[in-house]
Order: structure tokens, then sequence, then C-alpha cells
């Protein structure tokens, strides 16, 4: 009980800021990928920099643990491909769709039926897929630091460099 | 904080913002953000009502069990968000056609439905494929 009403609290607040940020709109979610608008891209960097670091002072202080998923290439590679194509012709995502629909954009509501759908057509086919491209590269559940042998403050360090100069370049673009 | 009418917030200090919302998520609840696992659990309660032993056989469903959790209620709590900022910012608006499609595509609503309906089918696959 407590748990869900966490999700609940957690999810609005999060609704909330999507919303004040604009980033769950359509128009934002094609700018982004026509590279005409990158208002979405600044606020997922800004967000996922504030977050590891966040997060890692929680795991060095023995606080919170990471949630690594495996990375598997013959997963990875094709549904990103995949989510790409089906993300560029819905223009919302899983989390902005229901955001989508909270502003009144309803076309979100096809999105969700869609999803559901392909949600539904996807566990048809996890047998399948179990037993070929999910067994293809899989490296386990590794993290950069882990893989390069660095100590994880170096590579937050070089992504917010990183992440600064793509905001200056954007800011200087008007992107 | 800036509120300029149209524009919103900034899109730097609301995810900003996001992230410690998300750190808190982490620290108190131990709980990471995600969304699409909610639409398989949705999707096997939905499969459930038309044949449920069908669906505990499935490994899919056994994997990720079709019930109400911490990440289904977050992802309502997106929709319930997004309603309160935006009845209380005058920024809701009814809309089934997104401005940009509509210069590209035209005003029509159906061929607006089919594509979501189909780019929803595509995306949620290939998200569960590559695992997020």
């Amino acid at each position: 009980m407590k748990e869900l009403v966490y999700g609940l609290i957690t999810g609005i607040m999060f609704g909330f800021l999507l919303q004040k940020a604009r980033v769950i709109r359509y128009d934002k979610q094609l700018g982004a990928l026509r590279f005409i608008d990158m208002t979405i891209v600044k606020f997922m960097l800004s967000s996922v920099f504030v977050g590891m670091i966040g997060v890692y002072i929680l795991t060095d202080m023995g606080l919170a643990k990471l949630s690594v998923k495996s990375t598997i290439l013959g997963g990875v590679i094709p549904g990103g491909i995949i989510f790409g194509l089906g993300w560029a012709l819905l223009g919302y995502c899983p989390g902005t769709s229901a955001g989508a629909v909270g502003e009144g954009r309803w076309d979100g509501i096809w999105g969700i039926l869609g999803m559901l759908a392909g949600a539904a057509v996807y566990a048809e086919a996890f047998p399948f897929l179990k037993k070929t491209a999910l067994t293809w590269g899989d490296f386990g559940k590794i993290t950069l630091p882990q893989v390069l042998g660095v100590n994880h403050w170096i590579i937050i360090f070089i992504f917010i460099i990183g992440g600064s100069a793509l905001f200056y370049w954007f800011e200087k673009k008007g992107l | 904080m800036k509120r300029i009418d149209d524009k919103g917030w900034s899109p730097y200090l609301a995810g900003a913002l996001a992230g410690i919302v998300m750190i808190l998520s982490v620290w108190i609840a131990g709980k990471y953000f995600g969304a699409s696992t909610t639409f398989v659990r949705s999707a096997g309660m939905i499969e459930k009502i038309f044949s449920a032993e069908c669906v505990e056989k499935m490994d899919y469903f056994i994997k990720k069990v079709p019930k109400f959790e911490w990440q289904w209620m977050f992802v309502f709590g997106i929709f319930m968000g997004s309603l309160i900022s935006s009845t209380t910012s005058r920024s809701f608006k009814c809309k089934a056609v997104p401005d940009m499609w509509e210069d590209r595509f035209g005003p029509g609503k159906m061929k607006r439905a089919g594509v979501a309906v189909i780019g929803g089918m595509v995306a949620m696959f290939g998200a569960r494929l590559a695992g997020g």
C-alpha cells in the first residue's frame, strides 16, 4: 500500500514538471527528432546529470543500490531502432503519452492503446526471442566505470563536461 | 522562476528538479523511474478478463505479473500531475491533432489516430525488446 502511494506521489511530481517544461508535447518530441527544438534533450540530460550525482552519493554512502539492467546487444540494438521508428510515428513515449492526455492532448490515448497492443504482441513473441535475439551479445549487468576500470566520479565528471558543451552549443544555435 | 506563458519553465530547471525527485524516489522508496513495464502488466490484466488460465501460463506474464504496483501508480501519477499543472496554468487544451502534425498531414483525426496506434505498437515492442 505504502509503495502504491509513493508511486502516485512521485508520478504526480514528475508529471507536473514534465508539463511545466512542455516536454510531453508531440511538437517537442518531433522537434528533437527533426533537430529543430532540443527542449526535451535539455530536460532529459539535466535530470540525468542531477540524478546521477545524487544516486552515486547515495550508493557511496550505502543508502541506495543501483538498478542495472543487462546489456544484451541482440535486444538493445534492434529494440532501440524499432522503438525509434514507433516513437517518431506516435510522437509520445510510454510515460509522456499519459502526461499528454493529462494536458488534454487526447491523441495520446491512441498511443496508449497501441502500446498496450504492442506489449501483448511482445508477450507472445517473448518465448521465441528469449531463445534467439536475447541470447546474442549478452554482457550481463555492466556499467561504464566497471568496464573502463575507473572510479565512477571520473565518468560523471566527463559526462557533465560533455553535456555542458552540448547545452552551450544548443543555446548558441538557438535549438 | 521563469513562467513565460506558453513557453513554460526552463527545461534545464524543470529537468534538474525532476532529477531531485528521482533521487528522493531512489532514497526513500528504492524505486527508479520507468513506464513501459506498466503497459505489459496492463495488457496482461486486460487479457486476463478474457482468458485467465492462458495469461497465467505465459512466460512473460510470469516474469512481469499483471498487477498494480509502484510503477503503475507512477504512470497514473504522470497523468494526474500533468492535469494539475495544465489546468492551474491555463495550458490545458483539448486537442486531437498536434500542430506540427496538422501542418504536414492535415487536420484529419482518423489519420492521426491510425498512425498513433501503429506507432504505439511498434514503439512498445521495441522498448520491451531493448529491456527499457
